[in-house]
């Protein structure tokens, strides 16, 4: 990889023969400046044995010039000044390649956007700034070396990192592409929060009933291979080939011959928390997550395991295993899908709710699984403190979220002002006899039926929205629950005894996040936001800057299902049409580092935001990987051996154009520099 | 050819593909005038551009470098704008030393949607130039 | 600002010298025994009141608490005060200082007529935070477990104050101050326990001139403050500010008094400084304390008989 001379052939020893092309394009450029005066004053240059001029260069006519020209051999360097070249560089480029000239050995001279057309009454100035522009062209172009576009194969198959409804219709959508998906999640079971969803806004959807099937056909689908209880460890690779270890945790119990029968629950002496229902119902050390987990394989919890041996004697076909170890896999894929979504905001951190201290203060999430019909209370909602059905309940929005204190997120996390009214119109059906309240700073309900559901909820179901963010939670008597709040439509405080609070809670990107962005080279945003970078916020919302890695669902930021689907289906789409071109291009601006230059002084390898850039321990020298470098040319700067040489952009084609860019009078004194 | 009686400053743009070229060419397109002062080289990232661009520019005459790039966080290379900003301030002490005001070195931000702000600072820099003068080196200060 | 050795100014304020002398007593016999050392401040004024001069004039507030600050600047030591409101007024007049040139620049024009300037060279700290952040909970809970033959094990009912902890963003406290703790940990000693009650921190009424200019209102934000305390059962109240003390101590028979006909029956509850609970959790007697003034010496504080607290922890008043 590292060569002396970047190892792309030099075109023997010929000197250029440079050809330059000026453009009128009609008067934008022909109606400021003389074009054939500046055609005699590009003969003039050096190196230049031709300029023509055209009426319009981009069409099929002044395109033709340039490959004729090329194809009799009259030039073997292309300057063609015109329009700006993030207009039509590639179509030069390309009809350089027709006439049989390396599309990298052409350069275009701006003289439209930066010249004519800014200074439109200015002849002589535009002149002045024309002709160097098409000097600086010209000293570069004859610096300009071939180069080769590298191809890549891609590998047809994808690695779905996250089995939640993001992860879960990228992989059936890439595997109904015919493409191979490993889908690998951390937890025993797939499915994600939605899971633990009750109902669904706007349509009150039940979160299970929609969820469940496609969980089903995920295990199902023959192009997908599934691995629960399972996390990424290594990666290495660059886009269309990947390499990634798997490391597939210890069940304890042999899946192949357990029936399921449930006999070792039944039995086992040790309860814990149930992390599915938020620590609102026990489980036993050996469980399964929820009734429909899938896949539906038990699991031993060993941080709580006493290892009894009780399971163990009494199952009926001796499926346990206590020595069972952790398995490795590695696998090969093309594209990766990162799709590990979000956790929610600890409400502990905003001391003055009293979650954790008071009795019946819980969370969005805890009141979900009290609303949902296989939770701990069986969809009866059951206030902790004395398993009373509460007469008043009062939802807090914005905790965690809005924050500007320091306790929780800046920003807004999108989808608790409509999960708050839709628990709150749950329960009221239910208890239509019941007060509730929701006390809110905005009411965003921004997507489609959403304001129509809000307003219904408000209209017909009595339930009070009061604009006022409540200051604090102390708890009374019988473990009642008094907030403290101002109604500022109504300009005055108000103090509310109830017999449960909710507290809307946010969602905050995974604690392991930095993990994630380090396994998989991407950048996790520096800004307090705390998620994944995508490549582009508007543009390319499911790209990361790593070629091969795409993002879905709330990993990139807070998002509802409606977007969480769109997003997983737009990351399944871009990896499907990388794969499906088969080979991929690397553009060649990459730059290499020059082995007998080099003093292994490893400036360069914290430069490099793509992690290029690599230190060979053996030979004391940095190396590029120039797959994964995307020349932006910053360790080109830094380097202080000037070790390392750029394609396309290097030294050698930049510096003359800096040196002959000032228009030295003969008479003046010449300034040797280096 | 040029009426040197006349001083027009030469200013030399270091510019960076992603926002800052493309902000000028959107200042191109939009027909912005300005005085006739700027060249410009392109570059893909800010981070490319090495001090020894800017010094060797001056030595070869220009009275003015400006170097345009993304504003932070929004580099298309991530960082690359950030690690050529921090060397500006040691180049501009490092001109001054030399006998070059360092005020004839600009670092700027110019998005890819700032054509307006291109343009007013390259008509505010011509005119600051016009007041300091040629390049010492072409008999200035 | 000191480097191993605790040395400060002591700023006295006005409540301090003026109505509660004991409270300056009991905190130098204290910090004598923990090696703090307490210089005098010559020529020190009233901060100024933070409520009320500020309220008023910024500028002039700045002025003369700049030049309060002057004279420990002089004296080469960070300050050291007892009470909240002076907290308030003198740590923000010298963080403004440090930061704002133009008033700095204004400041020291005024200055300069009596020939003193503002560095901007010392720190102001209150005592709770020498003791909580310099000395800390755990080596006072040590010099104090075994100082008596019977520990204190006293209910107290904490009062924070507002000054001490709000705004947060200058203060050594951290980011919660919503429920901060960090004073209760100083005062579980000796056995004590710091009770939970109703709007512990509620303000006392006092502060920002409302004693001065309402003083029914604040007196009623005392009664609610010493019925939620009565009804947590406390021993004593502990304080660490001088206004605060005096509103839970005379404030006290006021409430008895203007609310008699609202209150269930007269509140008996003693109100201690918190440097005088670790002065008897050290084993100091109370005169050491200025504990054992009977009630019934006109116009001398306590105003509130201390003697129950006295009577539980088995000192004969």
């Amino acid at each position: 990889m590292v060569k002396a001379d970047n190892g792309i052939k030099i075109t023997g020893k010929e000197p250029p023969k440079i050809g330059v092309y000026i453009c009128w394009c009609g008067i934008n450029i022909g109606g400021v400046v003389d074009v054939p005066k500046l055609c005699g004053y590009a003969r003039t240059l050096p190196n230049v044995v031709l300029a023509s001029e055209y009426k319009f260069m981009c069409s099929d006519i002044g395109q033709g010039m340039i490959m004729e020209d090329i194809k009799a051999g009259k030039v073997n360097r292309v300057v063609v000044s015109a329009c700006s070249p993030r207009m039509h560089e590639e179509t030069f480029r390309r009809a350089c390649e027709e006439g049989g000239l390396n599309k990298y050995l052409f350069e275009q001279a701006n003289i439209r956007e930066h010249c004519t057309w800014v200074t439109m009454n200015d002849v002589p100035g535009a002149t002045r700034i024309a002709k160097d522009h098409i000097r600086m062209a010209v000293a570069k172009s004859g610096q300009l070396k071939p180069l080769q576009i590298t191809t890549v194969k891609v590998e047809p198959a994808t690695l779905v990192v996250g089995a939640g409804i993001a992860g879960i219709n990228a992989a059936l959508d890439l595997a109904n592409s015919g493409y191979k998906v490993y889908l690998v999640e951390k937890s025993p079971t797939v499915g994600g929060h939605m899971a633990q969803l009750d109902k669904t806004f706007p349509t009150m959807d039940c979160s299970s009933c929609i969820t469940t099937p496609k969980m089903s056909e995920v295990a199902r689908n023959p192009n997908i291979e599934l691995m629960t209880y399972s996390e990424v460890v290594s990666l290495d690779g660059y886009v269309g080939n990947f390499q990634a270890r798997i490391e597939k945790y210890p069940h304890y119990i042999d899946q192949n011959i357990c029936t399921g029968c449930g006999h070792c629950i039944d039995i086992c002496p040790v309860e814990c928390a149930n992390e599915f229902d938020l620590g609102m119902k026990p489980r036993k050390a050996i469980y399964l997550s929820f009734p429909q987990a899938v896949p539906g394989e038990y699991t031993i919890d060993m941080d709580h395991c006493i290892r009894c041996g009780i399971c163990q004697e009494a199952c009926p076909t001796s499926a346990v295993r206590y020595d069972d170890k952790p398995e490795y896999v590695d696998i090969k894929v093309g594209t990766i899908i990162l799709a590990t979504g979000f956790q929610p905001y600890d409400a502990r951190r905003m001391g003055q709710y009293g979650f954790g201290k008071h009795k019946n203060v819980i969370n969005a999430l805890q009141m979900e699984r009290l609303l949902s019909s296989y939770g701990p209370t069986e969809g009866k909602v059951k206030r902790p403190s004395d398993l009373k059905e509460p007469k008043s309940i009062v939802w807090v929005q914005c905790v965690g979220s809005r924050e500007f204190t320091g306790k929780g997120r800046k920003y807004c996390s999108r989808v608790c002002c409509m999960y708050a009214t839709k628990q709150a119109r749950s329960y009221k059906e239910k208890h239509p006899d019941t007060q509730l309240f929701i006390f809110y700073i905005d009411l965003r309900a921004f997507g489609k039926g959403y304001e129509e559901f809000y307003n219904d909820t408000a209209k017909n179901y009595g339930i009070k929205f009061i604009r006022g963010r409540v200051a604090e939670i102390l708890e009374g008597e019988n473990d009642n629950v008094i907030i403290r709040a101002e109604d500022t439509t109504l300009q005055r405080p108000i103090e509310l005894e109830v017999d449960m609070v909710v507290l809307s809670i946010g969602l905050e990107p995974r604690e392991d996040i930095d993990d994630i962005a380090r396994i998989f080279n991407v950048t996790a945003t520096k800004t307090e936001d705390g998620f994944l970078m995508e490549a582009h916020p508007k543009l390319r919302p499911v790209d990361t800057l790593t070629e091969g890695i795409f993002v879905a669902g709330n990993v990139v930021g807070p998002k509802d299902i409606p977007d969480t689907v769109a997003q997983a289906k737009a990351a399944a789409s871009s990896a499907a049409t990388l794969m499906s071109q088969k080979e991929v291009e690397i553009i060649p601006y990459y730059a290499t580092v020059l082995d007998h230059k080099c003093a292994g002084c490893k400036s360069c390898l914290a430069l490099c935001p793509f992690n290029a850039i690599t230190f060979n321990e053996i030979e004391s020298v940095a190396e590029i990987n120039d797959i994964l470098c995307k020349g932006c040319g910053t360790c080109v700067a830094g380097c202080p051996s000037k070790a390392i040489v750029q394609n396309h952009f290097d030294d050698a084609q930049i510096l003359p154009m800096i040196e002959t860019a000032i228009f030295k009078k003969p008479k003046q004194e010449e300034v040797k520099v280096e | 050819m040029s009426n040197q009686e006349v001083f027009d400053p030469y200013v030399l743009g270091i510019f960076c593909n992603w926002c800052s070229y493309a902000g000028a060419d959107g200042a191109g397109t939009s027909r912005m005038q300005r005085p006739a002062n700027l060249r410009i080289v392109r570059v893909m990232c800010g981070g490319r551009v090495d001090p020894q661009f800017v010094i060797n520019a001056f030595m070869n005459g220009a009275d003015g470098v400006m170097v345009s790039h993304c504003h932070p966080g929004d580099c298309h290379y991530v960082e690359g704008n950030l690690k050529t900003v921090r060397k500006m301030p040691i180049l501009k002490r490092y001109l001054e030393q030399f006998g070059i005001n360092p005020k004839r070195l600009r670092y700027i931000f110019v998005s890819a949607s700032e054509g307006v702000v291109l343009t007013e600072i390259a008509r505010e820099f011509s005119e600051e130039l016009k007041e300091l003068g040629p390049n010492p080196i072409r008999g200035g200060n | 600002m000191a480097s191993n050795e605790l040395k400060f100014a002591l700023f006295l304020g006005c409540v301090i010298p003026n109505r509660y002398p004991f409270i300056e007593r009991a905190t130098r016999a204290v910090a004598e025994k923990f090696k703090i050392e307490l210089l005098d401040m010559k020529g020190a004024s009233c901060c100024p009141a933070p409520g009320v001069f500020r309220g008023f004039d910024i500028d002039t507030w700045l002025v003369i608490g700049a030049r309060n600050i002057t004279i420990a600047e002089e004296l080469g030591v960070d300050i050291a005060l007892m009470c909240n409101g002076c907290y308030g007024s003198l740590l923000e007049v010298n963080h403004t200082l440090k930061h704002d040139k133009e008033k700095r620049r204004m400041v020291n024009e005024h200055l300069a007529k009596i020939g003193k300037e503002f560095k901007g060279s010392i720190e102001i700290r209150h005592v709770v935070d020498i003791f909580y952040n310099d000395i800390g909970p755990e080596k006072i809970k040590n010099r104090t477990k075994y100082g008596r033959k019977i520990p204190l094990n006293l209910n107290l009912a904490l009062h924070y104050g507002c000054h001490l902890t709000k705004p947060k963003d200058i203060r050594p406290w951290g980011n919660d101050v919503e429920n901060p703790t960090f004073f209760d940990e100083l005062v579980e000693i000796s056995g004590c326990k710091s009770l939970d009650y109703k709007d512990k921190n509620m303000c006392c009424g006092a502060g920002g001139g409302v004693r001065g200019a309402f003083k029914e209102l604040s007196l009623d934000y005392t009664r609610e403050k010493l019925e939620n305390i009565a009804a947590a059962n406390a021993d004593a109240i502990i304080t660490c500010c001088p206004f605060c003390h005096l509103q839970f101590d005379l404030g006290q028979v006021e409430v008895n008094n203007i609310f008699k006909d609202k209150i269930s029956a007269p509140f008996k509850i003693p109100v201690l400084y918190f440097t005088q609970l670790i002065g008897l959790a050290m084993g100091m007697t109370p005169e050491e304390l200025g504990l054992n003034v009977s009630p019934d010496l006109k116009g001398v504080p306590p105003f509130t008989a201390v003697k129950p607290v006295l009577k539980k922890i088995g000192e004969n008043a």
